[in-house]
């Protein structure tokens, strides 16, 4: 049966004289879009032409009805600039090799050694699917991986969600495991053995360095397991409480990173032997394991207008280090269709147990020893903003930070020379995002 | 109404809030009050009371029988006020389809508007045929509420009874009202999102409610021509309009299509949702 005519006009006037009236206003009704893209372009950039990063990232969701859910990410990093290698200060030109071993990089007299060859890209993908299993737990499982030119990650995780309590609770456990190679350019040095001098390039007819370092490649094993637990307060308070507990085990070492060698008295970096750099530099060597437990617990605040997120985070590890992150977000609505969100964070943290600003002519090599500054005895904090405005087009908006990091400059084994250097400078970077998300 | 109704409101005047809902609550009991057949002292009833003798009914009364007059006349007889007794044939109970198709033949000589006195406002039903505004009503309780809220408020409403729904205003956070459209499969879950700015959504078909005779599907909108359901109809059908009596007349009337609802829809030009 088909009907003969359109009945849009007599079906008007019908619904006309029911009501009295019809509105003036047409309908306007559209199927929202399934796909939620989600874009951003990111500027880190350290003071001292330290490290600067552009990275791009584009996250793609697709819902297939209200709990399924497909997600991809992409990210591509730009990194170039320098990176402090470990060595101190000294009131000499310092000649350091570079990792391939061809190639070498001075360091004027009393200013910071930094590696200038740091450069590299990194592309990062990872996916994950959102299904439940049943009316009131979820399952998500994920894989990850990134690629740089020396280090290869590849990760797969899993976590349930289960709300229960008239869904007023949701507990949560997760695990993820992930195994990253590593193939630095030159092989892996050996722990604590001597930075080699530069050599001919005749030696290495492919030029990737092959394994000047004699370490080769190497890999590691992460694994980490989550639990946690969301719980509503009211109509305008949540709160959550997660523990992850971390395992990592494998090559746990930065491959580039050094430590000077200095007189115990002097400070004077000592010469290095036959073969190796002028002055003595020892390559870094980390156990090769760690554990780390994290406790993390987040307030969130619903005002009228405008909400509030309390979060502080502690985590400790087998390698000595401590830290506290506080951090506090605050997001003002200030009209229907833009918010500003201040944001703080506060992070401080202890010194890995075999950290050391140098080591010391003359002392026994310890088992373990790194001179990198993630590791040492730090304080930080973060204060920003971001700006977001929702348009027809989609949600803009523009995030800017200003990060410190600050340690303690002259340290117990600042001894003679070195008590005139900045032996752990502070380091400040700015980050801007502008970000752009979209459905379609 | 049978079914659950919500009004959403976007305000923080509690007061006003607790007004509309009110006058929600209270238009939707007195909708049902006055049209259910299973409330004793309804106009349903008084007009069956009346054992084919005239009956003057209300305004408001007049207006709804003129409006299922015009979709009886629309639909070219297989929708019609008179097709509830229908259910003595077919009944749809906790899942399970009791039909008695050898009751049919009978039953239909009981529906048929044409076989109504209707001069307004006066009616005279025939004994043994009864009228059901079970098609109408709720779409007329939504639009009646509706039209209430835009006359006494500026912020954005959605009044939904059972599905079939209205908004007044839109959200300025999101811009537009996120309406799911129930899986066929997934009970419960939401299928599509539709972003409804202005207007009203009427749904039609029900997943749960069905039939297989010979192989063939059948949904729970009869064809009162026939007294049959209609075959191979979509399971779900979700028309968008200005008002929700027109959105629910287009989305029953598409359904009575059977195979052909979206070629109908299509030819309307109506924005509709269909999940076959």
């Amino acid at each position: 049966m088909q009907l003969k005519k359109p009945i849009s006009g007599p079906l008007a006037a019908a619904a006309c004289s029911l009501l009295g009236a019809l509105p003036s206003a047409p309908v306007v009704a559209q199927e929202a879009g399934d796909w939620d893209i989600d874009t951003s372009l990111l500027y880190y950039g350290e003071s001292d032409g330290r490290v600067t990063d552009v990275s791009l990232d584009v996250g793609v969701r697709r819902a297939l009805d209200e709990d399924r859910a497909f997600n991809f990410n992409l990210t591509v990093d730009s990194l170039t600039g320098a990176t402090p290698n470990g060595a101190v200060p000294s009131n000499t030109l310092q000649t350091f090799t570079g990792a391939s071993g061809n190639k070498s990089y001075t360091i004027q007299p009393g200013e910071q050694a930094l590696d200038p060859t740091f450069l590299d890209t990194r592309v990062a993908l990872s996916a994950g699917w959102q299904q439940p299993i049943g009316e009131f737990t979820r399952w998500n499982v994920g894989f990850s991986s990134s690629n740089e030119y020396d280090y290869l990650h590849l990760g797969v995780n899993t976590r349930f969600e289960r709300d229960f309590n008239l869904n007023n609770t949701t507990d949560y456990v997760g695990l993820a495991y992930a195994q990253d190679d590593i193939e630095p350019v030159g092989g892996a040095p050996i722990g604590l053995s001597p930075m080699l001098a530069e050599r001919d390039d005749g030696d290495d007819d492919d030029g990737d360095g092959g394994n000047f370092r004699g370490g080769g490649d190497q890999s590691k094993d992460v694994f980490d397991g989550l639990i946690g637990v969301t719980q509503l307060l009211g109509r305008r308070d949540l709160i959550e409480v997660s523990y992850t507990y971390g395992q990592s085990d494998g090559y746990l070492t930065d491959p580039y990173k050094i430590l000077s060698v200095v007189d115990p008295v002097t400070g004077v970096p000592v010469a290095g032997p036959v073969g190796g750099t002028p002055y003595l530099y020892l390559w870094e060597h980390r156990p090769d394991s760690r554990t780390k437990q994290t406790g993390f617990v987040e307030w969130r605040h619903a005002f009228d207008r405008d909400s509030l997120a309390l979060s502080a985070r502690y985590m400790t590890d087998d390698w000595g280090v401590d830290s506290q992150t506080v951090e506090t977000r605050y997001r003002w609505n200030i009209n229907e269709h833009s918010y500003l969100e201040p944001h703080l964070r506060w992070y401080t943290q202890s010194a890995a147990d075999f950290y050391r600003t140098v080591l010391f002519d003359g002392d026994q090599l310890p088992e373990y020893a790194s001179a990198d500054q993630r590791l040492a005895d730090f304080d930080a904090y973060t204060v920003g903003a971001k700006y977001g405005r929702r348009t027809d087009y989609g949600e803009f908006s523009l995030r800017v930070e200003y990060y410190r990091q600050e340690g303690d400059p002259s340290p117990g084994s600042a001894v003679g020379d070195l008590a005139g250097f900045e032996l752990l400078p502070p380091l400040t970077a700015y980050i801007v995002q502008f970000g752009y998300k979209f459905r379609l | 109404m049978g079914s659950p109704c919500e009004v959403l409101c976007e305000t923080d005047d509690p007061r006003l809030a607790k007004r509309i809902g009110n006058f929600a609550r209270g238009e939707a009991r007195r909708v049902d009050l006055k049209y259910s057949r299973y409330q004793p002292g309804s106009v349903v009833n008084a007009i069956h009371a009346s054992h084919g003798k005239r009956y003057r009914v209300d305004d408001e009364t007049a207006r709804l029988l003129d409006f299922g007059a015009a979709l009886w006349r629309l639909s070219e007889r297989a929708f019609d006020l008179t097709s509830g007794v229908l259910r003595y044939a077919w009944s749809f109970d906790q899942g399970k389809v009791r039909s008695d198709i050898s009751r049919i033949p009978e039953l239909l000589k009981r529906i048929g508007w044409d076989r109504v006195g209707w001069q307004p406002a006066d009616i005279i039903l025939p004994e043994g045929m009864e009228i059901d505004f079970g098609g109408i009503g709720k779409e007329y309780a939504v639009d009646r509420v509706a039209d209430w809220v835009g006359s006494q408020t500026k912020c954005p409403v959605l009044i939904n009874f059972g599905g079939d729904l209205r908004c007044v205003g839109a959200p300025p956070a999101s811009g537009a009202w996120q309406v799911g459209i129930e899986s066929i499969e997934n009970f419960g879950k939401a299928t599509k999102r539709i972003e409804l700015t202005s207007g009203a959504l009427a749904t039609s078909g029900d997943a749960r409610r069905h039939i297989e005779i010979d192989g063939k599907r059948y949904g729970h909108i009869f064809d009162a021509r026939t007294g049959w359901p209609v075959a191979n109809a979509p399971r779900s059908i979700t028309v968008a309009a200005p008002t929700c009596s027109q959105a629910g007349s287009y989305s029953t009337l598409a359904m009575l299509q059977g195979e052909g609802a979206e070629a109908f829809l299509d030819a309307e030009d109506a924005r509709y949702w269909c999940l076959r």
